[in-house]
């Protein structure tokens, strides 16, 4: 398995975040993360690239400890591994363009040209072609999402960790990065975790869905096993209905 | 009651504990500053435009600033001078401390302003807004990429803004000695020449030096450690003001002690 | 980040680092290129010159002092200096070493050797090399009129005791010796700006001095003044050697307090200097007492000596401010 977390305790002083969650992410596979707002999703995706290190337990990605990786190795395992934040973090000092370009020049295989087709074509994936001049405060908050997307998906990493892709998305877009989604899994071999609240996306992209509750993992499976299920919680998440979960728990 | 008498106590003990941490983190952060230098692929390309910015937007402000510390200096030293000393001291009062208290200290104050506010922003709110995070998933080291390219330029820059200031301010004393005081230049370079030591010039060189290292990685110190959005990016800023500040006259001091 | 800023940053550090450097060689005194030749001159000792120090001839700049080193041998000192091609030297030249003013610095001058009639001159073993003397700074003086009071003081025993053709000799001697301090303290006080520290408790004590000096000096005039209806030789003489050994305590005074009462020393100076005056009539008298105190215009100096004390004493009380110097750093 590409990615693993093992019992993973992650507390910010008296705020209990993580406590003993555990996933694996199958090589070649597309992970959704469900939970609800808070729950932690953001900070067990944060584990994953080492932005934040667990309190206890262990991830593993590549075949190789987080934790306790040399800074260097640290920085050439991140070299695989995109990541869409799920406020674009976009550089404000920096053109679209040069967002999306930085990873690649980080990684001083490419000419200039080469980067800037690269950047051109990611764009064009986003539909955000023909903005690459604009800085990032003249951009909508959708298209930053999406010039977030272009840029973690410019390095070709293995992995690509998405933190709320499409929320805030109109319909359509949402559709087009669905299949984005799906298209870097099909076509490029991508393994992917996902963390979304939109349950349509999950379903679309999804090969299993887990679902994140009071720091732990309460559901994995494939879409099929979620629509079946009869775990109070996870039903009432899924279809919005607040008093199953209140009965489950 | 207990309580009550302890309270300033524990209150002067939290706060030795919180300055006691801070100067750690200074101390790591500059540490980690000096361990990036290895990674020249990344803060190569930058150290250029942060000078631009650190120093070159600088000039015009530490000039400005010089100007009228050389008149007010100058028209001050005649007005003190009345009577038994005579008229050249003027220029050894104009010289002597542009040379060695004001030109570095008023522009390491300036700049504390300008570019340690600056820097804490711009650093706090690529913290708050996870751009931080988003150069770590990068593989962009943010100490190399963010902190140690305006180190760098600021010990580069001030002492390069500083002598650009001492010689505006001198001049600036110069022309009002020789327009306002009935002065002449024979008599106003004289006393210039009269107690100049080589020393002077590298004395305000250490000086603008080690104000340039302080005011950058405080800022960078407090625009790491910001959290909490639009308004710990306000109270950040003010800090690394306060504090980069606060270190100048500090550190002014320091040097007296140690070098004089 | 476009090509001009990029430019503009070369630019300013470029125009920095010229600053700085033409800066320091300018205020250092360089030359520019003006061609220079370099000299040399020995000295017993150099008071406090150092490199960087002007050289001047008639009063005028021409050159720099650059280096100063002990000679091997240790019991010269070599001061190397450059001054300005084609400046014609005069003949005999030495080279003088004195302050420049008040304020610490001292210069080199370049003068003809007859200037210096008394002054022993080391001599330079090499052909092209200067002979040179430092003049003494002003509490060496002051050390000087301690000397000369108690002379003064020895002499008026002296006097009161015998007359002889001896005493006239040590007379002649000591007015030399008098004339030659006097010459250089007019000089050095003439060049230097009116100048003084805090009024301090010294400078109380030794107003104090002063006063009593001149009110002795005032009792001893109104005696001399009476002395050709009363005959009082002998208490006169008494009252002379009292205001002498005061003078001497005075400027034993001054010499703890030193350079700040530099001023003040030149005053007393003078006073000494009329009672010089006063010995020059001996001298120049047959060498009777009788016409010392018969001479009219020894009152006159004496009393000239004793005004010029009490005006300097009135002025320092009036005007404080005037002896007050500012410290600066
Ligand atoms: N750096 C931090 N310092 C302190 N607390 C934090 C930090 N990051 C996250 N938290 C806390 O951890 C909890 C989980 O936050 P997280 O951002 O992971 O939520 P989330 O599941 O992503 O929610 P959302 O769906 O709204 O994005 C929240 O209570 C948050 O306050
Ligand atoms: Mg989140």
């Amino acid at each position: 398995m590409s990615i693993q977390m093992n019992e993973v305790y992650k507390a910010f002083g008296d705020v209990r975040v993580l406590e003993g969650f555990s996933l694996e992410v199958e090589e070649g596979e597309t992970l959704v993360v469900l939970g609800r707002s808070g729950s932690g999703k953001s900070v067990m995706l944060k584990h994953i690239v080492g932005l934040l290190l667990p309190d206890k337990g262990n991830v593993w990605v590549d075949g190789q400890q987080i934790s306790n990786l040399p800074t260097k190795e640290l920085y050439l395992l991140r070299r695989k591994v995109g990541y869409v934040f799920q406020f674009a973090a976009l550089f404000d000092s920096m053109s679209v363009a040069e967002n999306v370009g930085m990873g690649l020049e980080r990684m001083k295989e490419f000419s200039r040209e080469e980067i800037r087709d690269r950047v051109e074509e990611c764009l064009t994936l986003v539909g955000l072609e023909g903005l690459s001049d604009r800085f990032p405060a003249e951009l909508s908050g959708g298209q930053k999402k999406r010039a977030g997307i272009a840029r973690a998906i410019a390095i070709r990493p293995k992995y690509l960790l998405y933190d709320e892709p499409t929320t805030g998305l109109d319909p359509l877009t949402k559709a087009v990065i669905d299949r984005l989604i799906l298209r870097m899994n099909r076509e490029l071999g991508v393994t992917g975790v996902v963390i979304t609240h939109d349950m349509e996306s999950a379903y679309r992209v999804g090969d299993r869905i887990a679902m994140l509750y009071g720091g732990r993992r309460r559901f994995l499976g494939t879409p099929d096993e979620l629509r079946s299920t009869t775990d109070g919680v996870v039903k009432g998440f899924v279809e919005g209905r607040p008093e199953l979960l209140e009965n489950a728990s | 009651m207990t309580e009550r008498i302890l309270a300033p106590f524990s209150t002067i003990g939290r706060r030795a504990v919180a300055l006691a941490a801070g100067i750690g983190r200074w101390g790591m952060l500059t540490a980690e500053t000096f361990r990036s230098l290895r990674h020249v692929d990344v803060w190569g390309r930058l150290l250029l435009q942060q000078m631009a910015k650190i120093g070159l937007d600088s000039v015009p402000i530490a000039v400005f600033i010089a100007i009228f510390t050389g008149i007010v200096l100058s028209l001050q030293a005649s007005y003190t001078f009345t009577g038994a000393v005579p008229l050249y001291f003027v220029g050894v009062l104009v010289g002597k401390t542009m040379m060695l208290e004001l030109g570095p200290v008023l522009t390491g104050l300036a700049l504390s302003g300008r570019v340690g506010a600056n820097i804490a922003a711009e650093i706090g709110t690529m913290r708050v807004t996870e751009q931080i995070d988003a150069l770590e998933t990068m593989a962009y080291p943010p100490v190399a990429y963010l902190v140690l390219p305006r180190v760098l330029a600021g010990i580069i820059m001030f002492p390069v803004v500083t002598a650009l200031a001492i010689a505006v301010g001198i001049g600036s004393g110069w022309l009002t000695a020789l327009q306002l005081l009935d002065m002449s230049t024979p008599e106003f370079v004289r006393g210039l020449t009269l107690f100049f030591e080589p020393f002077d010039v590298t004395f305000a060189f250490i000086k603008a030096t080690s104000f340039g290292f302080v005011v950058t990685t405080i800022g960078c110190l407090f625009g790491f450690h910001t959290r909490g959005g639009a308004e710990g990016v306000g109270t950040s800023t003010t800090q690394a003001v306060v504090v980069s500040s606060m270190s100048i006259l500090v550190l002014d001091a320091f040097w007296a002690v140690t070098l004089l | 980040m476009n090509r001009t800023r990029e430019a503009l940053v070369g630019l300013v550090i470029v125009v920095a680092a010229v600053v700085t450097a033409v800066g320091v060689l300018w205020l250092q005194g360089a030359t520019w290129g003006r061609p220079q030749v370099e000299m040399e001159a020995v000295f017993d000792e150099v008071g406090l010159v150092r490199s960087g120090n002007a050289v001047k001839l008639r009063g005028v700049q021409v050159g720099r002092v650059r280096e100063i080193t002990v000679d091997p041998a240790g019991d010269l000192v070599r001061v190397r200096f450059r001054i300005d091609e084609g400046v014609t030297l005069p003949d005999q030249p030495v080279v003088v070493l004195s302050p420049e003013s008040l304020f610490g610095d001292w210069q080199a001058e370049i003068h003809p050797r007859t200037r210096f009639p008394r002054v022993r001159f080391p001599e330079p073993r090499e052909a092209d090399v200067l002979p040179g003397h430092a003049l003494p700074d002003i509490s060496q003086l002051t050390a000087a009129a301690d000397e000369i009071s108690e002379t003064m003081l020895v002499l008026t025993e002296r006097v009161g005791i015998a007359f002889s053709e001896d005493t006239a000799e040590n007379i002649a001697s000591l007015i030399d010796n008098i004339e030659d301090v006097t010459t250089q303290l007019a000089t050095l006080v003439e060049q230097q700006a009116a100048s003084f520290t805090e009024v301090t408790d010294d400078l109380r004590q030794a107003t104090q001095g002063i006063g009593s000096a001149a009110n002795q000096a005032r009792v001893t005039l109104e005696r001399v003044d009476g002395l050709l209806a009363r005959d009082e030789v002998e208490s006169t003489l008494q009252d002379l050697a009292g205001l002498t050994a005061n003078l001497r305590g005075l400027s034993a005074e001054m010499d703890g307090t030193n350079r700040e009462f530099r001023e003040l020393a030149a005053q007393v100076e003078s006073t000494f200097a009329k009672v010089e005056g006063m010995l020059e009539v001996v001298e120049a008298g047959d060498g009777s007492l009788g016409r010392l105190l018969h001479d009219p215009g020894m009152a006159e100096e004496m009393e000239g000596a004793v005004t010029e004390l009490q005006l300097l004493l009135a002025d320092i009380r009036e005007n404080p401010r005037r002896y007050v110097r500012l410290s600066i750093f």
